[in-house]
C-alpha cells in the first residue's frame, strides 16, 4: 500500500510525526490529514498513524468517533535529548566545516535577512500561527 | 620532465580558482563526486611526484651513492635540479602526510563520538529525533545509525508543506552519504592545502544536492525556497543565534535563489575538463613513476663498479 504512494513509508511517517510534535495536542486522522496535505488519502494517514501507535511512538484517546494521537512521552523525550543535543552541537563548534553534522540552515547576514523576509512577503504566505485546524 | 613534474601543480592551482564554478555549472549530485574524485586523485598525484622528486635527489647526497651502487652524477644530470630543492620537496611530502594523518584520525575521531552521541538520542521512530529547544534547530548527524535531528521550535515556525521540504533534505544527507564525500574532500585539501577551495565547492554542492533533492520530492520549488527562507529566519528571529553571525558562511540566500531559478541544466564541458583534468595529473604521475625507474636503473649502469 505505501508503494502505490508518492512518499515512501519512512517519509510519510517522518511527516505525520513532524506534525504532531508542531501541534503539540492530540489530533485526530481528519486533522493530521488537513495538516500535512490534500493529496494524500484518509485511509492513508489512518494507517500510518495506526502503524506507529503499534511501533509504540504514539499514543491515543477516543474524542467522539476517532481517535486522536499524541506522540509517546513527547515532551519528555524531547528534554531527555537534550544533553545529546547539547553535546553534539559542541562537536559542531570544534570539527572543522562541521563534518559529521549537516545543519539545514546556519546563520544569516543581516542583508541576507532583507532579502529573505521579502521573498517571504511577496509569496504572501501566512505565519504559520494563522493556519487551519490547530491553530 | 620539469613541466610535466609540474601538471598535478597546475591542475590543483586551477582547481583552486574554478573549482566554485564547475561546481556551479553541473547537477550537484554529479559535481560532488566528480570533484570529489578529481580533488583526491591531485591530491596523490601531486604527492607521489613531490616524493618522487625527493627521492632521487636525496639518493644524490653523502654516501647513499654509494651504499645503493648508483651514480650520483648520472642522477644529478638526469634530474637537473639542486639538492636543496630537493630536500624542501621532502619537507613539503612530510609535512602533507602529516596533515593528511591528522585530518584522517581527526575525522574517525569526529564520526565516532558523533556516532556515540547520536545512540543517546532517543528517535520518535525510524532515524527522527525531536529536541526540545528554543533555538529553531534542524541538523542530520552521520554515523552509524544516521538521525535527523530537529526541535519542536523549529517545526512550529515552519508550515506543514515546509516541514516536509526541511525532512526530505535531511534525509538526503543520510541517504547519498554527503558526510562521506565531504571526509574526502576535506582529506584531501589536507594533503594539498591547494584544494581547500575545492573542499568548499563540494560543501555547497552537497547542501545544494540536498535542495534539490527536497524540491524533486515535493515537486515544488518556490516551496522548498520558502521552506529555506523561513527556518533561516526563524533562526536568524532567535537572540542566542544573533551572537554567531560570524558563521555566516552558509549562503542561505544564494541557496534560495538558485531553487527559485530554474533547476541545473546538465552541461557536457564541465564533466569533459574535469576528467580531462583527473587524466592529466595520473598521466604526469605515472610518467614520472616509469622516467625515475628508467633514470635509477641508468645510474645503477652507470656506477664505476658496475
Amino acid at each position: 500500500m505505501a508503494r502505490t504512494q508518492p512518499r515512501a513509508r519512512g517519509t510519510l511517517e517522518r511527516e505525520i510525526l513532524a506534525c504532531l510534535a508542531a501541534a503539540g495536542q492530540p489530533l485526530t486522522p481528519a486533522q493530521v490529514q488537513a495538516e500535512i496535505g490534500g493529496e494524500l488519502a484518509y485511509t492513508t494517514v489512518m494507517t500510518t498513524l495506526s502503524r506507529l501507535y503499534a511501533k509504540g511512538a504514539l499514543e491515543r484517546a477516543t474524542t467522539g468517533r476517532a481517535y486522536a494521537y499524541t506522540l509517546l512521552g513527547g515532551a519528555d523525550l524531547a528534554r531527555s535529548n537534550m544533553t545529546a543535543h547539547q553535546m553534539l552541537k559542541l562537536l559542531d563548534e570544534e570539527a572543522d566545516r562541521a563534518s559529521v553534522l549537516t545543519r539545514f540552515v546556519a546563520e544569516l547576514k543581516p542583508e541576507d535577512e532583507k532579502l529573505l523576509t521579502d521573498l517571504l512577503e511577496r509569496a504572501g504566505y501566512s505565519e504559520p500561527g494563522d493556519r487551519g485546524p490547530t491553530g | 620532465m620539469t613541466a610535466l613534474a609540474a601538471a598535478p601543480l597546475v591542475v590543483a592551482l586551477l582547481l583552486r580558482m574554478f573549482a566554485d564554478h564547475l561546481a556551479r555549472r553541473l547537477r550537484p549530485s554529479l559535481a560532488v563526486p566528480l570533484l570529489t574524485g578529481l580533488a583526491l586523485s591531485v591530491a596523490l598525484c601531486t604527492g607521489l611526484v613531490l616524493s618522487i622528486l625527493a627521492v632521487l635527489v636525496c639518493v644524490q647526497v653523502g654516501p647513499l651513492p654509494r651504499l645503493g651502487h648508483w651514480s650520483a652524477s648520472t642522477l644529478h644530470a638526469g634530474v637537473g635540479f639542486p639538492a636543496p630543492l630537493g630536500i624542501l620537496a621532502l619537507m613539503v611530502v612530510a609535512g602533507c602526510l602529516v596533515a593528511a594523518g591528522v585530518r584522517s584520525a581527526r575525522s574517525v575521531h569526529s564520526l565516532l563520538s558523533a556516532g556515540r552521541m547520536a545512540r543517546q538520542l532517543q528517535p520518535v521512530t525510524g532515524d527522527l529525533v525531536l529536541v526540545h529547544d528554543e533555538t529553531p534547530t534542524a541538523y542530520s548527524v552521520a554515523g552509524l545509525p544516521g538521525r535527523i535531528v530537529v526541535s519542536t521550535s523549529m517545526l512550529s515556525a515552519l508550515l506543514p508543506a515546509e516541514r516536509r521540504v526541511l525532512l526530505a533534505h535531511e534525509a538526503a544527507h543520510l541517504r547519498h552519504r554527503h558526510h562521506l564525500y565531504l571526509h574526502l574532500a576535506l582529506l584531501a585539501a589536507s594533503a594539498n592545502p591547494l584544494l581547500r577551495p575545492c573542499a568548499d565547492a563540494v560543501a555547497r554542492a552537497i547542501e545544494r544536492w540536498a535542495d534539490e533533492d527536497a524540491a524533486d520530492e515535493v515537486g515544488d520549488r518556490p516551496l522548498a525556497a520558502r521552506a529555506l527562507a523561513r527556518a533561516a529566519l526563524a533562526r536568524a528571529a532567535h537572540p542566542a543565534v544573533r551572537h554567531a553571525l560570524s558563521a555566516a558562511d552558509d549562503r542561505v540566500a544564494e541557496r534560495v535563489q538558485l531553487l527559485l531559478a530554474s533547476p541545473p541544466i546538465q552541461r557536457r564541458l564541465p564533466i569533459a575538463l574535469i576528467m580531462m583534468a583527473a587524466l592529466v595529473s595520473w598521466c604526469a604521475a605515472g610518467s614520472i613513476t616509469l622516467w625515475a625507474h628508467d633514470l635509477l636503473q641508468l645510474a645503477e649502469q652507470a656506477y664505476p663498479g658496475s
